[in-house]
């Protein structure tokens, strides 16, 4: 942090003044062919473009979906084929600007909503098959999403160049020769299209990734990705390759169902990769250097026991007031019908076991709590109801603290505060696609004021050494 | 009067089908208030009380009668709410909660076949409805898209779009009947509004095996989820509010609803259209008790026909243990059905029926008889394991014909609230009593056909209700016969409409939800239509 | 749930011994499993030797016994006292479970409704009748735990989605 920011302060004036600098690319045949498109399509996929471009209902590629920001809406913008509209007038050097600088055809920088930093180490082949597939493969559409208008300062796009200087990989992915072609895929993937780090690596202070805890976890919004290194207790370095493959499909296993926006990125991206890709992303994940946290004294996977409390409810009424439904009268009430009676799941699993999940694992509850007011969704399927609706703040908190000590890591603790604050915050549903790119946006904010800061106290002392000056 | 209310419409009942006209008229712009006699309970409370109840195979166990808003129940005693003038005993069963008597149901969804609309000119039994099979499929098809309704097409009940839902997975015991049973009967998957895939934000079936009393994961559609859509809608919704009386002025249009709460403080809601939908045995109720000098036998009652007709199915049984281990309670209760009787020139002369085998666990039941038989020992163990596994279960659910001696009337006993008690005269007569006889060579050939033995049939001359209410309302085109018009509208009241089951003018071979839900959104479209207001037929509830 | 050498009982802790010090020849017969089980006084002794020959299980909750003998008694002060008759006679006469009722009714014994309520207790989790009626168990009543390999009880999900379709075994 303070070595960036002491670079930062040495190329503040630098930046500010940056211009634009486009670098060839070597230019595709003129028309595009099928193989090429298809190879674009599946590339377009795998970075989950349609996660922001697609608004939910509207049509593909369209953009429109307002990501709401403490300082105002940053919205996706039209990339289909449309000339007035969209991104039907850039050149294959244009389109590659914004995929992998994030710099617009008109030359102003793109707020890091777009992952652009991970999309930086796509090769040039598949910069050329998505540019041929959005070119070619989408259907234009002829409507325009407002433009994104923020308040004065944030409005300033060319800050962004200065964070992009810091924090933005140079070229291409780069195979690694100690390793071979599946797990070179593999990381290429993971970190290239699949962006999996935006949301799995934690960032520093300037809210860029650390590059040292790759993969160690992080905080978007209000949900935690978890760490996902190949630790034994915290990552998934006591999960098989063929779990890895069967969670990134199917977004559950027996120890660990997809939720929120790992929910989605397998709805409209990882259940579409080939079973090679997904194995070579395992491989590479499974070689991440192991990151561990202290909470985590057995693996995540691995609490808890079959248990209940049923003895002590069984032939007593209910509470009048039902905020005071003691922990085993809620989960018998609203766990217990799925997860069962002593929380072993069905016959066969298809209703997973609280136990060795890793949904009661961790210390962070947050996801916990999300899932019990959101539950669990997988198009078009609804896999756990949420219950928002049905549950107060206070019957969340002690809902899950039974559940967490009957199932999961004790250390795991929820307050009903916590609980009103994911409420509230959890109750918009487009944020939620939008998570996993919120970070970037704020992290670029705090650069702009940064620099603001440091331009008005310039010219503050100046002003008072011109009031000093005066007789 | 501690206030006045007052709204476009006024619904009494917040039922599955007063909640859904409500819905349907509060998304057409128009002001709503809903009166509900009973409190508002949730899911959660239900499971809670069935896990815990002494009684787990007495569905109404869950749903103790509110003091202030009673409703009838018979274990461990009756509480003697619904008075009982014979011959034959009226065991009706319903609920006075937000969300009525949905909240447990087995969810079945029949359409009638075309032909139950003109039993009269075809059988010359019965009445003819004021309506066409074609007059009412669009209204099926709306119901069946906000409830959620999957079934299959062999059914007999011809269609103009899909059903939004595939038929629910066919359990392994209703799979070996169909297969033991062809090709002498054809087995078919029930229509119910339970899920087969997420709908609407709830999920798929989970085959908990009790949509009887309280489907635990809303995967079966009910009256609750239809009152939170009508307020979603806009619609206000008074729970706790026992309506005694509908006052009217010198035209004779109503004028105001007024209610009791709990405390019996009266309480007076006006409004400019009213909509009884209160039950089969309520909404009659209601209308006896709101006499006057110019009524003095009550409202819409000028034909005397409020609260005769009544209707319901009859059934009776066969258990048997099947020669193999089929194990019934894995997956919904009541998952299939044999059609074939449902029609057919023989309803000049007996019942029509339709074929309901059970998918009830067995567990509970067999426990209860294994120790009255004074079984003990590692032998219980053996034989309740052996019950669990064989037995099997048919029963007919058998049409009654609308008759004005079958009727509710006012008791001269009163309520905890001193109103009147509901009175029950019923009968079951010859055309049921025959239809009944014809089924037993049914029940006997399916016995047969899965190897069946100890069989079993319910005790000769005793029939199994079924509550499904109807007919004591009936529509129909002659004022002198009927209490409503085919829109619902009484007679006698120009701004009076009814909704609900009673309306139904015969009782068919269907559970009588689907239809009686069709009818009232037929009802509020016309409504609708003749207030200027759009009627576009809704699609999927999004509540 | 509590395996019944686990049952914390501190202050009846010495007076409680095996059940085979409770129970007789013939009995003790019926419930091989009588010498590794403890109860906490002869009455709780007898009653668990009749829940054993009762219920034809080869072991029994400790804790669950407990809650349901506590109802029992609840529900009927002179419960103890009958049960160790209905014991006693069961011992003397060598009588099979299967019997018993039998025997009871026609012989109009005082001791006929013992039978029937201890075995609903165990296999409904039902203690006591009509209204006075207490659920004192569920899931963990017999009759749940005799099917449990094949069904869930009613209200718990049987499983994903069309689970249902597949052959028991």
């Amino acid at each position: 942090m303070s070595r960036a920011l002491s670079w930062l302060l040495r190329h503040a004036a630098a930046t500010l003044t940056l211009s634009v600098a486009f670098f060839a690319v070597a230019s595709p045949a003129a028309s595009a062919d099928a193989d090429l498109i298809a190879r674009g399509k599946y590339m377009a996929t795998a970075s989950d473009c349609v996660a922001c471009h697609t608004a939910p209902g509207g049509a593909a590629m369209a953009g429109g979906l307002p990501l709401a920001t403490p300082i105002g809406a940053i919205m996706s913008t039209n990339v289909t084929p449309s000339k007035q509209n969209g991104i039907g007038n850039y050149t294959l050097e244009q389109f590659d600007a914004a995929v992998r600088k994030g710099v617009r055809a008109d030359g102003k920088h793109l707020y890091p909503a777009m992952p652009y930093t991970a999309y930086a180490l796509l090769t040039d082949g598949d910069v050329a098959a998505l540019y041929a597939y959005f070119m070619n493969g989408v259907e234009p559409v002829e409507t325009r999403p407002p433009e994104t208008k923020l308040p004065f300062p944030f409005d300033i796009r060319l800050s962004m160049a200065a964070w992009n200087l810091l924090f933005l990989e140079n070229g291409p992915y780069k195979p690694d020769p100690a390793h071979d072609a599946e797990w070179n895929r593999g990381a290429y993937l993971a970190r290239g299209a699949a962006h999996c780090g935006t949301c799995h690596t934690p960032r520093n202070l300037l809210m860029a990734e650390k590059t040292s805890s790759e993969m160690a976890g992080g905080d978007i919004g209000f949900w935690h990705a978890p760490n996902i290194t190949s630790d034994a207790n915290s990552g998934i370095g006591g999960w098989s390759v063929e779990e890895l493959i069967a969670y990134m499909r199917d977004g559950q296993i027996a120890k660990s169902q997809a939720a929120g926006p790992m929910a989605e990125a397998i709805d409209h991206s990882l259940r579409f990769l080939t079973e090679e890709d997904l194995k070579a992303m395992a491989v590479y994940l499974k070689t991440v250097p192991p990151v561990r946290d202290a909470a985590d004294t057995q693996p995540v996977f691995a609490w808890g026991e079959p248990s209940d409390e049923l003895a002590i409810i069984r032939g007593t009424a209910l509470p009048q007031d039902l905020d005071t439904m003691s922990g085993p009268q809620l989960y018998d009430a609203y766990c217990a019908t799925c997860h069962q009676a002593q929380g072993q799941g069905s016959f066969e699993g298809g209703l997973p076991s609280l136990m060795h999940n890793t949904a009661l694992g961790r210390e962070n509850t947050n996801n916990l709590v999300m899932v019990i007011l959101g539950g669990l969704h997988r198009q078009p399927e609804v896999l756990m109801p949420g219950f928002a609706s049905e549950l107060s703040d206070a019957q969340v908190a002690t809902l899950s603290t039974y559940l967490v000590l009957h199932f999961g890591n004790p250390a795991g603790k929820v307050t009903a505060a916590q609980v009103t604050t994911l409420r509230a915050g959890g109750a918009s549903s487009t944020w939620l696609i939008w998570a996993a790119r919120i970070g970037l946006a704020v992290g670029a904010l705090v650069v702009v004021v940064i620099l603001l800061f440091l331009f008005a106290r310039t010219r503050r002392r100046a002003g008072q050494n011109e009031a000093a000056r005066a007789p | 009067m501690a206030d006045t209310l007052s709204a476009d419409f006024v619904v009494v009942g917040s039922g599955i089908i007063g909640s859904l006209a409500a819905r349907k008229l509060a998304l057409a712009g128009a002001s709503v208030i809903i009166l509900e006699a009973g409190p508002r309970v949730t899911r959660a409370e239900l499971v809670a009380r069935f896990r815990n109840s002494t009684r787990r195979s007495d569905w109404m166990s869950p749903y103790p009668p509110a003091p202030w808003a009673p409703h009838p129940v018979y274990q461990p005693e009756s509480n003697n709410y619904l008075m009982q003038a014979g011959p034959y005993p009226y065991a009706a069963e319903y609920i006075r909660q937000v969300g009525g008597t949905t909240w447990h149901w087995a969810a079945h969804a029949w359409r009638n076949v075309p032909n139950d609309f003109r039993i009269k000119s075809l059988y010359d039994v019965g009445v003819d409805w004021p309506m066409t099979y074609a007059d009412l499929e669009p209204f099926y098809q709306e119901a069946e898209e906000i409830m959620g309704v999957s079934g299959a097409d062999n059914t007999g009940s011809p269609r103009t779009k899909p059903f939004p839902m595939e038929p629910v997975a066919e359990p392994h015991a209703m799979r070996r009947l169909r297969e033991r049973l062809a090709p002498d009967y054809e087995v078919v998957t029930n229509t119910t509004a339970r899920n087969s895939r997420s709908y609407d934000g709830r999920p798929a079936c989970c085959g908990n095996n009790s949509c009887q009393p309280i489907c635990p994961i809303d995967a079966q559609y009910h009256g609750g989820l239809s009152a939170d859509a009508a307020q979603a809608a806009g619609a206000k919704l008074i729970a706790n509010a026992n309506v005694y009386k509908l006052e009217h002025d010198e035209k004779g249009n109503i004028t105001a609803a007024l209610y009791y709460d709990p405390d019996k403080v009266s309480h007076r809601v006006t409004g400019k259209t009213f909509i009884v939908a209160a039950n089969g045995i309520e909404s009659p109720r209601l209308l006896l008790l709101s006499t006057s000098g110019k009524f003095p036998n009550g409202l819409a009652n000028s034909s005397d026909m409020v609260g005769r007709n009544l209707m319901d199915h009859p059934s009776t049984s066969l258990t048997f243990d099947a020669d193999e281990e089929v194990w019934l309670g894995r997956g919904p209760q009541s998952p299939s059905s044999i059609n074939f009787m449902r029609d057919g020139p023989f309803r000049s002369e007996h019942s029509p029926y339709r074929l309901d085998f059970t998918n009830i666990s067995r567990v509970d039941g067999a426990t209860r008889s294994l120790i009255a038989a004074g079984v003990y020992g590692s032998e219980l163990v053996k034989r309740l394991r052996y019950s669990a596994a064989h037995e099997m279960n048919v029963k007919n659910v058998l049409e009654v014909l609308p008759d004005p001696e079958r009727r509710i009337t006012l008791s001269s006993e009163k309520d905890a609230m001193g109103i009147p008690k509901p009175e029950a005269h019923y009968s079951i007569d010859d055309y049921t009593r025959k239809g009944h006889e014809r089924s037993q060579q049914d029940f006997r050939r399916i016995a047969e056909l899965m190897g069946g033995t100890n069989l079993r049939f319910s005790k000769e001359g005793e029939f199994a209700n079924n509550q499904h209410i109807c007919g004591t309302l009936s529509m129909g085109d002659n004022p002198k016969a009927s209490v409503c018009d085919q829109w619902g509208r009484t007679y006698d009241h120009e701004n009076l409409f009814l909704a609900g089951t009673a309306v139904l003018p015969t009782s068919s071979t269907c559970n009588s939800t689907e239809n009686g839900l069709a009818v009232a959104l037929r009802s509020a479209a016309h409504i609708l239509e003749q207030q200027g207001a759009s009627t576009g037929v809704t699609g999927e509830a999004k509540s | 749930m509590t395996p019944l050498s686990e049952q914390v009982d501190a202050p009846n802790l010495v007076r409680r011994g095996l059940l085979a010090g409770f129970v007789c020849a013939y009995t003790a017969s019926l419930i091989p499993w009588a010498l590794a089980q403890e109860a906490a006084d002869a009455d709780q002794g007898a009653f668990l030797a009749l829940s054993a020959i009762l219920a034809g299980r080869q072991s029994l909750d400790a804790a669950q016994a407990a809650r349901l003998y506590a109802a029992l008694v609840a529900e009927d002060p002179g419960f103890p006292a009958s049960a160790k008759a209905l014991l006693d006679t069961i011992e003397q006469r060598k009588i099979d479970p299967m019997q018993l009722q039998k025997i009871l009714d026609t012989e109009k014994s005082p001791l006929s409704a013992l039978p029937r309520r201890i075995v609903t207790a165990w296999y409904m989790g039902i203690v006591g009748d009509g209204a006075k009626a207490r659920c004192l168990a569920f899931e963990t009543a017999l009759n749940a735990e005799a099917v449990a390999d094949v069904l869930k009880p009613p209200t718990y999900a049987y499983g994903a989605y069309g689970s249902w379709t597949r052959k028991p075994v």
